[in-house]
């Protein structure tokens, strides 16, 4: 039974485009056989081109949001290696709400309202594992499937049915090595909700994968503002500069599915934007950030391309832990996929390490848990999973050594963030205002989201 | 720091000082905080997130990617060397021969570099030879280049760190080739730094050769020839710039070497190391490094003493004849295959 998309279809390459080559042209370069995935186009209707600012700043549509997102929608809960043995727990939190997702058998994974039945207290504070789930307070225990195992003084509690204390379950689904709680008991399945994501991974399966660093930080904005920092390279020209001799910014691609969304930016090509021509060499330096005066960290062979050399060092990087890289194209080597499964699920395409996850930070609307995931390939014995490092509100980005130079491009970023939310606080007019195509993926977003506080 | 901004042309100059100096193509110039306050000069207008960039927090460069240094060029000439081409039984003059027609040989990680070479040149001396790798591209191809010098090759695609697979792998090989007589550990991580790199090195370079040994026991101990080489590297001998798992792992597949040699000398088995320097072929990491970081290569090749790097062809050779019966006396041996890259004398 084919279901309804969740919005219309629209023809893909409809409507003004940068100049310069499209993606699709420089694929038709690679030196490698380009697989569907890469090949892959799609775009829906997205009327959402302005967006309400009360969306970004106001409590009520915070509380809106519990109520017909947060309570509603498939959610990235944690990482299975996370809970590997049975009787691991992962305590996950989203504005108030907390779901302690546990190991209950070898090969199912449960989740529950962690709030005990009796009077109330949070009954796991953080993550762990035991045999049982206990609550501290006076001691009530549930069995890890969640039925009722004992209550101290029982005599007391005559009135107390065991089969009415189980407790309150939510379901939970997996892909990829991750684990996504749904508070909604209908609804459809993880697997119909992720519709065809799964077949974009194939190459690159992150269930293969494992938690290589994981950083998170307190951000003074809207968790909104702040992914959709993330989700378009438009902003390149402006908040990364330096950026610019070595990435095709506005030649990104970007395709809108059922409830996930994609950007692909190529690098090592030259953005548009540049009033000169940089030479395969400034391509390079624009990635290592060459120093004036210093020798460049790596040098473009003679007859070679800035991509050629990118390609050929990531592939000699990837090669103890990743199977098969001569045949990876030069797309996959170079170039950054991004992926939004709706609403906060970020996972990157290829063999690029980085998924995000961004949650609003308790109930206030004015700052979010931006959180960075390093998923990383592995061979042989699954290494243990990184420890969750959580920075300052004051720390800069660096302070995560684990992050490498990624970490000044988020202070790059971070430098906006906060000044967008006080931005939006202030303004007089009503609405931010979306691009027709490179912002393709926050309409995207805000065209589901519409869908789910109008439901 | 010091950079130029790519729209505006500007130089924005990181001060030891703190801030930034932004100097404009007019040259007119000023200074700013990392995060855009202007604090002294004409210029008075700057781009913020370019002096966050070149004023702002920076990170330790890690740099360490390239490595591996199991492959290197020939500056001068290298020497041919034809192989006698064998058919079993058929050899004339008195010249030595190395025993190893209708032998029967595994070696890891053979679809390419090293790897290939050994196998190419045990089936030139009439050895039948088992191989694997990774993946199953370069093995098609390597299979075919062995088969065309006349002798039986099985070949399998398997991830040397994965034990149970390697062990199926090693227990196939004996059974299509009817014995084992020769064990050669060639499968590498390659260089690389960080906790990934120690797992891949370990699991690759290290159990691949232990757990080998182990499964091709029973086979070798049946063989009246049974013989072991493992190939190790000069980075497990001396400082090569960087410290990496690669030369740890490495240095510990001599020391197993030599603790089986003594163990298993008795089952008339013979375990041996070959390290090779800096060899380079194409599509090696040195071809890469030559291209990427000629200072790093011209360093290097500076230090072979014999004006040139190795070729896989020159290692092969050494590993099939510690492999050989011709070997027969050699035992706990790691021969040293550079050019004379490393400088210590080998007592």
């Amino acid at each position: 039974m084919a279901t309804e998309p969740l919005l219309p279809f629209r023809k893909p390459n409809e409507g003004p485009r940068s100049e310069g080559l499209s993606y699709q042209q420089l694929l038709d370069t690679d030196t490698r056989p380009v697989p569907d995935v890469l090949r892959w186009q799609s775009a829906r209707d997205l009327p959402a081109s302005k967006v309400p600012i009360s969306r970004y700043t106001s409590r009520e549509f915070h509380d809106l949001e519990v109520e017909k997102l947060w309570k509603k929608v498939w959610q990235f809960a944690c990482r299975e290696e996370q809970i590997p043995e049975v009787g691991d727990h992962s305590v996950y939190k989203i504005a108030d709400i907390e779901i302690v997702v546990v190991r209950a058998t070898a090969t199912e994974i449960k989740a529950f309202r962690n709030t005990c039945l009796h009077r109330g207290r949070a009954i796991k504070d953080c993550d762990g594992r035991s045999q049982e789930l206990r609550c501290p307070f006076h001691g009530w225990s549930w069995n890890l499937d969640g039925s009722l195992k004992t209550i101290p003084a029982r005599w007391d509690f005559p009135h107390v049915n065991r089969d009415e204390y189980h407790l309150p379950e939510v379901r939970v689904g997996c892909w990829g090595g991750y684990v996504f709680i749904n508070m909604d008991p209908d609804g459809v399945s993880l697997e119909t909700y992720l519709g065809d994501l799964p077949k974009h991974f194939t190459r690159w399966p992150h269930e293969k994968k494992y938690i290589e660093a994981w950083v998170g930080k307190v951000m003074p904005c809207n968790w909104k503002v702040c992914q959709e920092a993330f989700m378009e390279a438009y902003h390149v020209i402006a908040t990364h500069p330096q950026m610019l001799p070595g990435i095709g910014d506005c030649n990104s691609q970007y395709d809108a599915w059922d409830t996930f969304s994609r950007a692909i930016t190529p690098n090592m090509t030259v953005s548009p934007h540049l009033g000169w021509e940089p030479t395969q060499q400034d391509q390079l330096d624009a990635m290592f950030s060459r120093d004036i005066g210093a020798e460049p960290l790596l040098r473009v062979p003679e007859g070679m391309t800035a991509r050629e050399l990118v390609g050929q060092m990531t592939r000699m990087q990837l090669r103890a832990t990743v199977a098969g890289v001569e045949d990876l194209t030069d797309a996959e080597l170079n170039d950054s996929f991004y992926y939004t499964v709706f609403p906060n699920f970020h996972p990157w395409g290829a063999h690029n390490r980085i998924t995000y996850r961004f949650r609003p930070n308790g109930n206030d609307p004015n700052s979010c848990l931006m959180e960075v995931f390093f998923i990383s390939p592995f061979r042989g014995k699954r290494p243990a999973p990184a420890k969750f490092h959580l920075l300052g509100t004051a720390d800069d980005w660096t302070q995560a050594a684990e992050l490498g130079f990624l970490a000044r491009v988020f202070n790059q970023d971070t430098g906006n963030l906060f000044r967008v939310q006080d931005g939006l606080r202030a303004a007089a007019h009503s609405h931010v205002t979306l691009a027709g195509y490179q912002e393709t993926k926050p309409r995207h977003f805000h065209a589901l989201l519409e869908k789910h506080i109008n439901a | 720091m010091k950079m130029r901004h790519p729209m505006t042309g500007a130089i924005y100059e990181r001060l030891e000082s703190g801030g930034c100096r932004v100097t404009e193509t007019d040259g007119r110039s000023g200074v700013f905080t990392e995060n855009g306050r202007w604090l002294s000069g004409e210029v008075r207008e700057a781009d913020l997130h370019f002096l966050n960039w070149v004023g702002g927090p920076q990170v330790e460069s890690s740099g360490g990617t390239i490595s591996g240094l199991a492959s290197g060029e020939a500056g001068a000439a290298v020497p041919t060397f034809q192989p006698r081409a064998t058919v079993a039984g058929e050899r004339k003059g008195k010249g030595m021969d190395l025993g190893l027609s209708g032998k029967r040989a595994l070696v890891t990680a053979a679809s390419r570099g090293i790897g290939l070479s050994i196998a190419r040149q045990l089936a030139d001396e009439g050895c039948d030879v088992a191989i694997c790798a990774r993946s199953e591209g370069g093995l098609e191809s390597a299979v075919k280049d062995l088969e065309q010098r006349g002798v039986r090759v099985f070949a399998k695609a398997v991830d040397v760190s994965d034990g149970p697979a390697l062990r199926a792998f090693v227990a196939e090989a004996a059974g299509a080739l009817g014995g084992l007589d020769i064990f050669v550990s060639n499968a590498s991580a390659g260089g690389g730094m960080g906790e990934q790199a120690w797992q891949a090195s370990f699991e690759i370079d290290v159990m691949g050769a232990a757990r080998g040994v182990e499964a091709a026991l029973p086979f070798l101990t049946k063989s009246d020839a049974g013989s072991i080489v493992f190939i190790s590297s000069t980075a497990a001998l001396e400082y090569l710039g960087v410290p990496q798992p690669y030369n740890a792992m490495k240095a510990a597949l001599i020391a197993h070497a030599g603790d089986l040699s003594q163990a298993l000398a008795k089952q008339g088995i013979r375990v041996n190391t070959v390290s090779p320097g800096p060899i380079y072929f194409e599509g090696g990491n040195w071809q890469m490094i030559k291209q990427a970081m000629p200072a790093i290569y011209q360093g290097a090749l500076a230090q072979c003493a014999i004006g040139r790097m190795g070729t896989p062809e020159e290692v092969a050779r050494a590993v099939v004849f510690l492999a050989s019966p011709a070997a027969s006396l050699i035992t706990g041996a790691n021969l040293v295959c550079d050019g004379g890259f490393t400088k210590g004398h080998q007592f």
